[in-house]
């Protein structure tokens, strides 16, 4: 016979459910750090796509320390050696296959990034390359065709890893401090700590499991749910929340930004002055509130952050709103009614769209009535590389602290881009550009950029709007992980060989 | 019979093939370059002769007639393609994710019948009560909730306020089949709330209209017990339409599931469609289009002989 249940039994038993954690719900391994990430990653080719993943298993030449500064990493020591030419010396590490990391390897890397049929990030940067001469096993000694004082700020970027000249196209092999150990494609990766990583002691982790949560409210859940112990890309109407939350840590930095690209070929934004009308028509904190939850700030100026030595106050304030002047501009570039333009922007990520909707409303004040166009990413970024829009909405990070990493943005001689304005030339910028990347002496570098940016600011080739925070959540026993400031917080997985939890 | 197979046949490889050159079109006309995407991954602006290689590499230089060709002759030899993002085979990728997809549909239409036919039945019975009108007013709300709110609500409430189960995810059944099962049963639960509302009306109406037929007159005036009029006479008549539903909906829930699966981070079918869609990944969107309306024309098909052998009058048709 079947053993009967009473109603009593079964109320009483379904009352105690909640009371019943299941232990699998939160099951870990000491020394794994499960991290869930924004999306997975495209691709782990080393030289291109972003950086989290990669700076888990790769290392180059050099890389950033907390506060942002160069740090030494494949190369114990770099120094300028004559006008052009850059000397490294490399210091005692292995690949993943257990060879030591030689200067025929650094030369091998730098030369498939610059080769013919290369879609490496850099291939244009290391074409600059006149020569890689390699004297002894450590020394590398890199010639360019012109000085470069950039270069350091290059070989630190995470698109630059240095990898053996004996991995093949398909299997990589790096020299950072994890080993990839297996992948679930689109799911999730695990990574094992590589036991001869140079540095002694590191990394302090035995292996990492990220995990690719695409919903960002999900991977916000999953962290305050225990599921993972640390999450990038934390939206921002969950900042307030993470912060409150005793059992949980915010890193944010203000790092990437928002910005306004013009298409200079045709009126009404081939006039400087209707694009600094646009600049001083813009209330940002309504962007700052709307599209990031008031998690970001202003940007009325080139995006130099203000902890940067090439931060100029004087210039801070330079495209604040002020409805007068904008509208004096307006009528002095020959539209004192306004006019009506195309406006590019996507719906596929909200704060693009939510801060288009705020610019376009703030324009409409001085006559502008811009008609949004709101396709979907892919969609965004092939008219935007063609040129098919009067004003646009642009949202990325510069490539490092350096000035010259917003060449990408401004350099009108550059390719067209969907993250430049389409034929907008100041050639004045052009040249002072060049001049600071030629330029070794760092007081002569800040006159430079100083005269670069007014000048940016008054030619208005593309328009600062805001600066949004970038950051990452942990749980309160996960130590060591660091968010880099500014534009480097897309390096901050330089940071994981020094994380631990529990 | 053999004339009516070979035609309805014929009929099912035309739909397939014009699936295949409709998805083929559509997707390469739509704007958006892969090579420019794959390279402009974290907002960077790649180096337009990188692109242009890539694009060589790819074949996305080719003119579209010869892309078209070497596609349906792949296509012909059963090969999907790979990947334009890092070559992996669309085939392989189809295998591994169909199945999780499949589990997920499986489980809500089990689900969905194991409440909406034992509620649907009750509701009939009782038609017109009090409990009648509780029940119907409850399958309006269910089939009202969008799935995502369900969904995360049901996130809120089971993953972060009382830690019975992970927020979501997916864990293999051989790694560890009771994680499998937890992390399964959220996402599960959320479609299954829509499709037993429509399984308990379809029963419930089915079964009041067949209640009211002669023969069910005629087997209570043969005194025969309630119980067994109602199982042998009356359930057996009202599934029909059930299942037919039923069916019908699950057959959009395999390209449809996207929003259940997009909240519990649930790496089926439809998920990766709107990924490769997204990233413009040709071969990945013409492979799943594909495998997806080959599924539905075949399971037409399937109905289609099925009828025919039932009813003699269709084959004649």
């Amino acid at each position: 016979m079947l053993p009967t249940i009473s109603r009593r039994v079964f109320v009483a038993g379904a009352a105690a459910l909640p009371f019943l954690r299941i232990a699998q719900a939160q099951a870990r391994t000491p020394g794994i750090l499960t991290f869930g990430l924004s999306s997975y990653p495209p691709s782990i080719q080393p030289w291109a796509n972003t950086g989290t993943v990669k700076l888990m298993i790769h290392r180059g030449l050099l890389s950033y320390d907390t506060k942002g500064a160069l740090r030494p990493e494949l190369a114990e020591t770099w120094a300028r050696d004559g006008s052009t030419a850059w000397l490294f010396k490399l210091r005692n590490a292995v690949f993943h296959n257990d060879e030591a990391v030689t200067s025929a390897d650094v030369k091998w890397t730098l030369e498939q990034i610059a080769a013919e049929k290369s879609t490496a990030y850099f291939r244009s940067e290391m074409q600059g390359i006149d020569r890689i001469e390699t004297p002894d096993q450590r020394t590398v000694r890199v010639v360019m065709k012109q000085p470069t004082a950039t270069l350091s700020q290059w070989l630190a970027s995470y698109h630059l890893p240095i990898i053996s000249r004996k991995s093949d196209a398909t299997q990589p092999i790096g020299a950072g401090p994890f080993v990839l150990k297996s992948q679930e494609r689109g799911v999730a990766l695990e990574v094992e700590a590589f036991p001869k990583y140079y540095r002694p002691g590191l990394p302090k982790l035995k292996g990492i499991r990220a995990i690719a949560y695409a919903d960002e409210n999900l991977r916000v859940a999953a962290l305050q749910a225990g599921d993972v112990d640390l999450i990038e890309y934390v939206p921002w109407q969950s900042m307030e929340t993470i912060s409150n939350d005793p059992k949980l840590r915010l890193d944010a930095t203000d790092g990437p930004f928002m910005y306004l690209l013009f298409n200079g070929t045709k009126p009404p934004f081939n006039d400087a002055r209707a694009r600094k009308a646009v600049a001083h028509a813009i209330k940002r904190e309504d962007i700052v509130k709307a599209a990031f939850f008031g998690r970001g700030s202003p940007l009325t100026h080139l995006p130099i952050v203000d902890s940067s030595e090439f931060f100029n106050p004087e210039l801070k304030e330079g495209w604040k709103y002020d409805l007068t002047l904008a509208k004096k501009l307006l009528a002095d570039a020959g539209y004192p009614e306004g006019f009506r333009c195309s406006f590019l922007s996507t719906a596929q990520y909200g704060m693009h769209k939510d801060s288009a909707e705020v610019v376009q409303q703030n324009l409409a004040a001085i006559g502008i009535k811009a008609e949004l166009n709101l396709p979907d990413w892919a969609t965004r970024v092939t008219l935007g590389n063609r040129g098919q829009y009067d004003l646009a909405m642009g949202g990325t990070a510069a490539d490092n602290n350096d000035p010259d990493g917003l060449a990408n943005l401004i350099d009108g001689s550059l390719s067209p881009s969907y993250v430049r304005s389409f034929g907008v030339r100041v050639p004045k910028i052009e040249e002072l550009l060049k001049a600071g990347r030629a330029e070794f002496d760092p007081a002569k570098r800040k006159t430079i950029y100083k005269e670069m940016e007014s000048l940016a600011i008054a030619e208005a080739p593309v328009v600062g709007l805001a600066w949004r925070s970038q950051g990452y959540a942990m749980q309160r026993n996960v130590t060591g992980f660091k968010n880099l400031p500014g534009a480097l917080s897309f390096n901050s997985g330089l940071t994981l060989e020094e994380t631990a939890v529990g | 019979m053999l004339y009516y197979v070979v035609r309805r046949v014929g009929v099912a490889v035309g739909l397939v093939w014009f699936v295949a050159t409709f998805v083929f079109l559509a997707i390469h006309l739509v704007p958006g370059d892969p090579a420019e995407l794959l390279l402009s991954q974290g907002g960077v602006a790649p180096d337009p002769a990188a692109v242009t290689d890539l694009r060589e590499r790819l074949g996305l230089d080719q003119p579209l007639l010869h892309q078209y060709a070497a596609y349906l002759t792949a296509l012909v030899r059963g090969d999907l393609g790979t990947s334009l993002l890092d070559d992996h085979p669309v085939a392989s990728e189809i295998a591994l994710r169909l199945p999780r997809t499949l589990e997920l549909i499986g489980t809500a239409a089990l689900l969905a019948l194991a409440v909406g036919l034992p509620a649907g039945t009750f509701a009939a019975l009782r038609a017109g009560t009090a409990s009648d009108r509780a029940l119907s007013a409850l399958a309006g709300i269910a089939l009202s909730i969008p799935v995502f709110v369900l969904g995360t609500v049901a996130i809120l409430v089971f993953a972060q306020k009382l830690r019975w189960v992970p927020a979501g995810g997916y864990v293999q059944f051989g790694r560890d089949p009771l994680q499998h099962l937890l992390v399964l049963a959220m996402p599960a639960s959320t479609i299954a709330v829509g499709l037993a509302a429509i399984v308990f009306r379809m029963t419930r109406s089915s079964l009041l209209e067949v209640l009211g037929r002669d023969h069910v007159r005629a087997a209570r005036a043969r005194g025969i017990a309630p119980a067994r009029i109602i199982m042998h006479h009356v359930v057996r008549n009202a599934l029909t339409p059930v299942v037919t539903v039923l069916s019908l909906h699950l057959g959009s829930l395999l390209g449809g599931t996207v929003l259940v699966e997009y909240v519990f981070n649930w790496p089926g079918l439809s998920g990766y469609l709107v990924r490769a869609v997204e990233l413009r990944d040709y071969p990945e969107v013409t492979g799943i289009v594909l495998v997806i309306s080959i599924l539905f024309v075949l399971l037409n098909l399937l109905v289609d002989l099925l009828y025919a052998v039932l009813d003699p009058r269709v084959r004649h048709a």
